[in-house]
């Protein structure tokens, strides 16, 4: 126990004496207000949903209650997938393995120490985020303070059996299978799932449901299959427990939280047991490299760029090849092609034929709101690619240091990098929900053009401000977008497209009036239409040039200060000299300096030495 | 071919490194050696460019680190002390992200690298990804991107970490080959032996500060009697300076 205790100490000390800045404080504090704000949502929506369904004639409970019970069984398989990825990460692929595993005591302490960590760490963000829909099942149900308790009784030993049944699971596959390919497959899978549910319940048109005929339907459905839960899921467990609690039946409640408590402790002792013949062979297994999937004899890259400069071919040919290489980068397009695919789908299904206001003003109307959209959609695509692409430089960053290129030539080759494809994809958006809204070539030539202005500045912003608040040390650099540049990211570009979309709004709304009422514009009108579009180019190019400027001198600075980090690791050793004492040390060299030119002593050859001391007087 | 010039670097209060001022002429194996902290990485970093110096200018064949970094860096071919490179790239391609830097024609650069990686035992292993090889691999697939462009300068921070004997004696013999070629090498070690057995000239750093210069014989000729080795002559200085250090 003592030795699960000090292997967990450096964790909780790292916790406790963190010391934050004021700037990192206001951060937290921020992010915490985002966090509670999100928390307050999720009750305030389940309040709302429980409240209109507990109204519901004969149906309203059995409704709220099934729903529970999905939510439950929706909880427990989420706690499973994400307890056998920090499962594989804490127990086989952790930097600090090698250390802990070196230590004299037994594997299945080192396994019981990471277990109880992968257990905190892949529940306790859902925990906490499904928590408030619990809380209003409470309070919709007039349940007793009891209900809390029970709440907790049963949903932590549900995070235990969650996190134990992946143990059991991962420990003998990583003997089969290498750990970090086992991680590869699961979180593939996992987007895979996400993304064919994302698009089924888009596709499922869930608008229906506040049409009163089709709500109908739903609830008849929903009470057709009145199929029971398992009761041989820890799931329903927790609901039995939970249902009873808030009916007051306390004595079936506590025989379900003893069960879910058995169950887990049982699947702690079982995992010990397996963790005593078999974590330290798969540990072991899985320091041993993974065969080779990837050769890189093709040379096609090559061949297409060389013509192009040296250094652009060079840092073009990187980013694609380390983007397709790495797993959690290029992952990520399927989440953006189901994004898109939703997006294109919501324009296809638009009742504008139902619509009271004249099709082809509202089309217009769309099309000129979609270039907001498609500029937000831009936006959100910077946010995971265009701005940790400095820092997924990671600690190579001084391979472009030393590199014959000026830090301003680099930041604009990136800038190149990211911005074809980029441009491309907004282009290609924006023309296809043109072409699904028939909007006139007026529109459609608007569009294209705001967007070809507007996707130079939301890149350079990505850049700039990627290489102003870069994480060279982050493991995964793709999550430094939820830091303080991130966030100066998407405000800065969401105030961006805006401004620009605002100024244009007026000269669109002259020219529309002129084309509908088919007169020409006055020229006053004129006037305005022109100066509107030359402000809007002038603040384009502002976003182009300054986000640039501002990235490359923080890069500089930030370089330094990375420096300086490491230089403060060795600060015992460095000397801090006032001018008195530097007068001193001089004065003393000096003299010895002296001595050995008149022959008293023979130490400190060092001509260099003679020459400094000279240049100091 | 090098010049440092009054190099001072101060980290805020810290001085890391105060008033080097050095000369170092083509074709010499210059050795920099001191204890951890004294201002070696600080002072090769300023050389390489990836550090700007507080004040002071470094001179690499008379073109400023400090105005024209790029035409200097292109001068210069720097191994790091700790390898940290592409991970997701192989070795080859690597190497041709180097070589696109330094505008290296495709002939002459198939021909370079096939010839350093036979040399550098890693032609087997050059089209996989640098994520599978070993420490001393990644160590020396940098040495061969310093090496690829001929560079007239090669900055080295530590040449032997992570390296096996076989690796060691054959860096001891690319270093020696190039000197005799014309290549200035400016290295920093721990190891005294190293600096001893290939260096012309030693610069001893403490404490941020340049204590000594001079070549193995001159630095032994100026000891104290019964000095055998540079390693005696290091602990002797290190000392000296801390005796002085402890009077102030």
């Amino acid at each position: 126990m003592t030795a699960i205790q000090s292997l967990l100490k450096p964790r909780i000390l790292v916790l406790l004496r963190h010391r934050l800045s004021i700037k990192k404080k206001v951060g937290l504090s921020f992010f915490a207000g985002i966090g509670l704000m999100i928390w307050t949502i999720i009750y305030y929506v389940s309040y709302r949903v429980l409240n209109y369904f507990k109204h519901i004639e004969s149906i309203g409970d059995y409704l709220s209650f099934k729903l529970l019970s999905m939510i439950l069984l929706t909880l427990f398989s989420l706690l499973i997938f994400s307890a056998i990825l920090t499962v594989l990460s804490k127990l086989f692929l952790s930097k600090d393995l090698g250390l802990v595993n070196g230590l004299p005591i037994p594997s299945e302490t080192v396994f019981l120490a990471r277990w109880i960590e992968s257990t905190f760490d892949s529940s306790w963000m859902m925990l906490l985020y499904t928590f408030p829909v619990f809380i209003a099942y409470g309070i919709v149900f007039k349940a007793y303070t009891l209900y809390i308790i029970f709440l907790f009784l049963s949903l932590i030993p549900l995070a235990m059996i969650a996190n134990g049944f992946s143990s059991m699971i991962v420990m003998p596959v990583v003997l089969i299978l290498p750990a970090s390919r086992i991680r590869s497959i699961f979180v593939f899978l996992g987007l895979g799932v996400f993304i064919i549910l994302y698009i089924g319940f888009r596709i499922m048109q869930p608008e229906r449901f506040v049409n009163p005929d089709g709500f109908a339907s739903v609830i008849l459905y929903l009470r057709s299959i009145s199929m029971p839960s398992s009761p041989l899921f820890p799931s329903t467990w927790v609901f039995d427990a939970l249902k009873s609690s808030i009916n007051a039946k306390y004595t079936d409640a506590l025989f379900h939280v003893c069960l879910l408590w058995s169950c887990g402790l049982l699947f702690v002792c079982i995992n010990t047991l397996i963790a005593r013949f078999i974590y330290f062979k798969g540990y072991s297994k899985s320091q041993t490299a993974q065969s080779r999937l990837i050769t890189g004899k093709n040379q096609w890259l090559y061949k297409v760029m060389a013509k192009t400069p040296g250094p652009v071919r060079a840092i073009f040919i990187k980013e694609m090849k380390t983007f397709w290489r790495d797993q959690t980068q290029w992952t990520q397009l399927f989440l953006i092609g189901a994004l898109i695919v939703i997006y294109l789908y919501n324009f296809s299904v638009l009742p504008f034929e139902k619509s009271p206001i004249n099709a082809v003003y509202i089309e217009n109307l769309f099309s000129f709101l979609n270039i907001a959209l498609a500029s937000f959609v831009l936006t959100a695509i910077g946010a995971r690619f265009v701005f940790p692409s400095i820092s997924h430089e990671g600690m190579s960053f001084w391979i472009i240091q030393s590199s014959p290129v000026t830090i301003k030539t680099y930041l604009w080759i990136k800038w190149l990098c990211y911005f074809l494809p980029l441009f491309l994809l907004s282009e290609i958006l924006i023309v296809l929900t043109n072409i699904l809204l028939h909007v006139n070539w007026f529109m459609m030539i608007l569009s294209v053009v705001t967007i070809a202005f507007i996707s130079p500045g939301v890149v350079a912003l990505g850049i700039g401000l990627g290489a102003a608040y870069p994480d060279f040390k982050s493991e995964n650099p793709t999550q430094t977008v939820t830091g303080f540049g991130g966030l100066m990211y998407m405000f800065c570009a969401s105030a961006f497209f805006g401004s620009i979309l605002l100024l244009e709004t007026y000269p669109v709304y002259l020219i529309f009036n002129a084309h509908f009422k088919r007169v020409l514009l006055k020229d006053i009108d004129a006037v305005i239409v022109i100066i509107c579009f030359f402000s809007c180019l002038f603040i384009c190019l502002s976003f182009l040039f300054i986000p640039m400027w501002f990235g490359e001198s923080r890069l500089k600075r930030n370089v330094q200060a990375r420096n300086t980090e490491k230089f403060d690791f060795h600060e015992e050793n460095m000397l801090m000299l006032s001018d008195s004492e530097t007068e001193t040390r001089r004065s003393i060299l000096l003299s010895r300096v002296y001595k050995i030119k008149s022959g008293q002593a023979s130490r400190y050859p060092a001509k260099n030495i003679i020459e400094e001391i000279q240049s100091c007087h | 071919m090098i010049k440092l010039i009054h190099l001072s670097k101060k980290y805020g209060q810290h001085t890391a490194i105060e008033n080097i001022h050095l000369n170092v002429s083509p074709g010499e194996i210059f050795g920099f050696i001191g204890p951890n902290g004294a201002g070696k990485t600080t002072t090769i970093q300023i050389m390489a460019g990836l550090l700007a110096p507080s004040s002071g200018n470094v001179l690499l064949s008379g073109i400023s680190m400090n105005s024209d970094p790029v035409n200097a860096k292109r001068l210069v071919g720097y191994i790091p002390d700790r390898p940290y490179i592409y991970e997701k790239l192989t070795g080859l391609e690597y190497l041709r992200f180097i070589g696109d830097f330094y505008q290296i024609p495709f002939q002459i650069f198939t021909q370079k690298s096939e010839q350093l990686l036979k040399i550098f035992s890693l032609i087997d292993r050059q089209h996989e990804l640098i994520e599978s090889y070993s420490h001393g691999m990644k160590q020396r697939l940098i040495m061969i991107s310093a090496l690829i462009h001929d560079p007239p300068i090669i900055i080295v921070d530590e040449p032997m970490v992570g390296l096996d004997p076989v690796a060691m004696k054959l860096v001891k013999k690319v270093f020696k080959t190039r000197s005799q070629e014309g290549t200035t090498i400016f290295l920093s070690t721990h190891t005294l032996s190293l600096a001893e057995q290939i260096c012309d000239r030693v610069g001893i750093i403490h404490k941020g500060q340049l204590i000594a210069t001079g070549s193995m014989d001159e630095l032994k000729s100026s000891a104290k009697a019964g000095t055998k080795d540079l390693e005696d002559i290091f602990f002797q200085l290190t000392l000296e300076q801390n005796k002085m250090d402890l009077m102030l």
